[in-house]
């Protein structure tokens, strides 16, 4: 179309290109306001570009190389990557974090609702004890860690609770069969009154009319909440189930201040392991290799978020 | 019939009327067993060293010693770990203030090109936590020559993707029409952002200041890889550090650890109200 009229009319074209040339030249308001928009955004972008793209190129660009931060960097190409997989601390690290990347998304997420169930209810001070439970959440993590190393100790509070129950002392920390829930359990501490708010959020957009409806039609409180909460929930509990993975996925201080990564090896995770290699043996293009591997697992969980956020408008916290 | 039924209805309204009740006290237990690990830490604080060995959990102390808190910030240099901690928080919750405020701003109400894959871009680097990047974060720093400094523990955490989404989420509901409007009346866009649109995210931005300073406060492993001296520790570190040390009573760790939570207590005290706008949760009461 275009190029029979420009084959018809030549001096249209020309003049064409020429207000296109004008209209690359002269910047007319439109213009400028567009310019201000990427100016907002430019320091933002220089950020990202500077500590977080530059940064992920050259992790990658390590991961093949073996680097001790004194001698120059020496290519090894996949050498890394095979070590990783012939070592047992590796193996055992990465199984660790999948398990508690599982256990605590699947029970933060469970918790989260059923408190923020609990809350929906609206009894008479329902408010001031979501603000409460909202508190484990404010708590600086180095605070809760202390704390719950000392509850959780054989003489500690926990097992006085659990003594009345027919309970003997229980090394809930140093006995293998217990860290890694514990571990967990602190974590859903911690991070379950987040996604209560999250939850509470999403249950008060939830029309009331719907269950006056459900109810007339004689539904009972369970069918209500299978078929009118739930199916109006998802999109919020994908956002949890995802957002608790990837917290979960880049965990440090629970299990290093908490265990120590022990015993043996039963709660090292990976983020730990990245630690220990780059900055207690000087291993820079190992500790890169074990950041791919731990990237490859937070970009699952970022693709499905993704496309939860492109898809929607309204505003999402945190 | 119907006289059997208003017989009946008193004692049913009377069960409803204490359920409601029931349900508060419930509630209300939940809510308490969440907090009594900071309840135990807040008593804990002043209990006496020797107590924390006992068999039994002592709650309300039996001599209170106040002197914990003295005692415990003067066996370290925790005040200035404070103060490293509190420029950092406050510097990170400023930039992120400025810098999320202004991307949200120009990336909901500006079509330059590109705009959707530079949104893309930031928002997958929440795959890119400092967890991820470690050791090149580090060696950037160090390039930088930033090791050991505030410049070098504030700077990988200046901004943060989830604060630019959240506040361009807060921004595209603001109509349009206002924005042309103050054009037309022949306002900056400096002036737009400051006078139309920041009141209108109050809400968005007392979230943001809330978890941003959290999360930088909370910060240690950041702190932990590009800090080596004592002077240019921050309080988690020192605190690690104190509990390290021999000889240390677990109670003064704890008063440390109270000293800590109270300025993000504090501060989401202050932001309540818009905070809890900032949720969407100004239904519940």
């Amino acid at each position: 179309m275009s190029g029979k009229a420009s084959a018809l009319l030549p001096s249209d074209a020309r003049a064409c290109s020429a207000s296109a040339a004008r209209r690359f030249w002269r910047f007319d308001f439109r213009d400028r306001i567009r310019a201000w928009g990427f100016g907002f955004v430019l320091p933002t972008v220089v950020f990202f570009a500077v500590f977080k793209y530059g940064p992920m190129l050259w992790a990658l660009e390590l991961s093949f190389t073996s680097y001790d931060m004194v001698s120059q960097p020496r290519f090894v190409g996949l050498d890394n990557y095979r070590d990783l997989l012939a070592d047992p601390i590796f193996r055992e690290t990465l199984v660790n974090t999948l398990v508690y990347i599982g256990g605590s998304t699947v029970l933060i997420t469970l918790v989260a609702l059923a408190l923020a169930l609990a809350i929906n209810t609206r009894v008479p001070g329902a408010r001031h004890c979501m603000m409460a439970m909202f508190l484990t959440n404010l708590m600086p993590i180095i605070a809760v860690c202390l704390v719950w190393r000392f509850l959780l100790h054989p003489h500690g509070l926990i097992s006085q609770l659990l003594h009345p129950l027919g309970f003997d002392r229980v090394d809930w920390l140093t006995s293998s069969w217990t860290a890694m829930p514990c571990i967990i359990f602190v974590t859903v501490w911690r991070f379950a009154p987040y996604f209560m708010v999250v939850f509470i959020a999403g249950l008060l957009a939830i029309p009331d009319d719907y269950y006056e409806a459900a109810h007339l039609d004689g539904a009972s409180p369970l069918q209500r909440f299978w078929y009118i909460t739930l199916p109006l929930l998802t999109p919020m509990v994908f956002f949890v189930v995802v957002v608790s993975a990837l917290l979960s996925a880049r965990i440090f201080l629970m299990p290093f201040i908490i265990t120590g990564g022990g015993p043996g090896n039963a709660t090292r995770v990976l983020s730990m392991l990245i630690y220990e290699t780059g900055f207690s043996y000087l291993k820079m293009g190992r500790a890169a290799a074990i950041s791919a591997v731990l990237f490859a697992i937070m970009m699952i969980f970022t693709f499905l978020q993704m496309r939860f956020y492109m898809g929607r408008e309204e505003a999402y916290i945190r | 019939m119907t006289e059997l039924r208003t017989a009946i209805i008193p004692p049913t309204r009377l069960i409803r009327r204490s359920r409601p009740l029931l349900g508060s006290i419930a509630l209300a237990g939940l809510a308490f067993a969440f907090i009594v690990p900071i309840l135990w830490m807040t008593t804990t604080s002043f209990q006496a060293g020797e107590k924390m060995f006992q068999l039994t959990t002592e709650w309300i102390p039996s001599v209170w010693h106040p002197e914990n808190y003295p005692n415990a910030l003067s066996r370290a240099a925790f005040g200035r770990y404070f103060l490293n901690s509190g420029v950092v928080s406050f510097a990170v919750m400023t930039g992120n203030l400025v810098f999320c405020t202004l991307a949200g701003y120009g990336l909901a109400k500006f079509h330059f090109p590109c705009a959707r894959l530079i949104l893309l871009l930031i928002l997958s680097t929440l795959m890119l936590p400092l967890e991820v990047t470690l050791v090149p974060t580090f060696l950037v720093i160090h390039k930088f020559g930033w090791l050991n400094s505030y410049q070098g523990i504030i700077g990988p955490l200046l901004v943060d993707a989830f604060g630019v989404f959240l506040m361009r989420q807060a921004i595209v509901s603001i109509p349009s029409d206002y924005l042309e409007a103050a054009r037309i009346d022949g306002a900056g866009e400096l002036r737009i952002l400051w006078q139309i649109v920041l009141p209108q995210c109050k809400p968005a931005l007392a979230v943001l200041a809330v978890f941003s300073f959290r999360d930088s406060w909370d910060q240690f492993l950041w702190p932990l890889t590009v800090v080596s001296v004592d002077r240019m520790r921050t309080y988690p570190l020192g605190l690690v550090q104190f509990g390290d040390d021999y000889g240390n009573p677990p109670t003064e760790q704890m008063a440390i650890a109270v000293l800590a939570t109270v300025p993000v207590f504090l501060l989401f005290a202050v932001l309540q109200r818009a905070f809890t706008r900032g949720f969407g949760l100004s239904g519940l009461r």
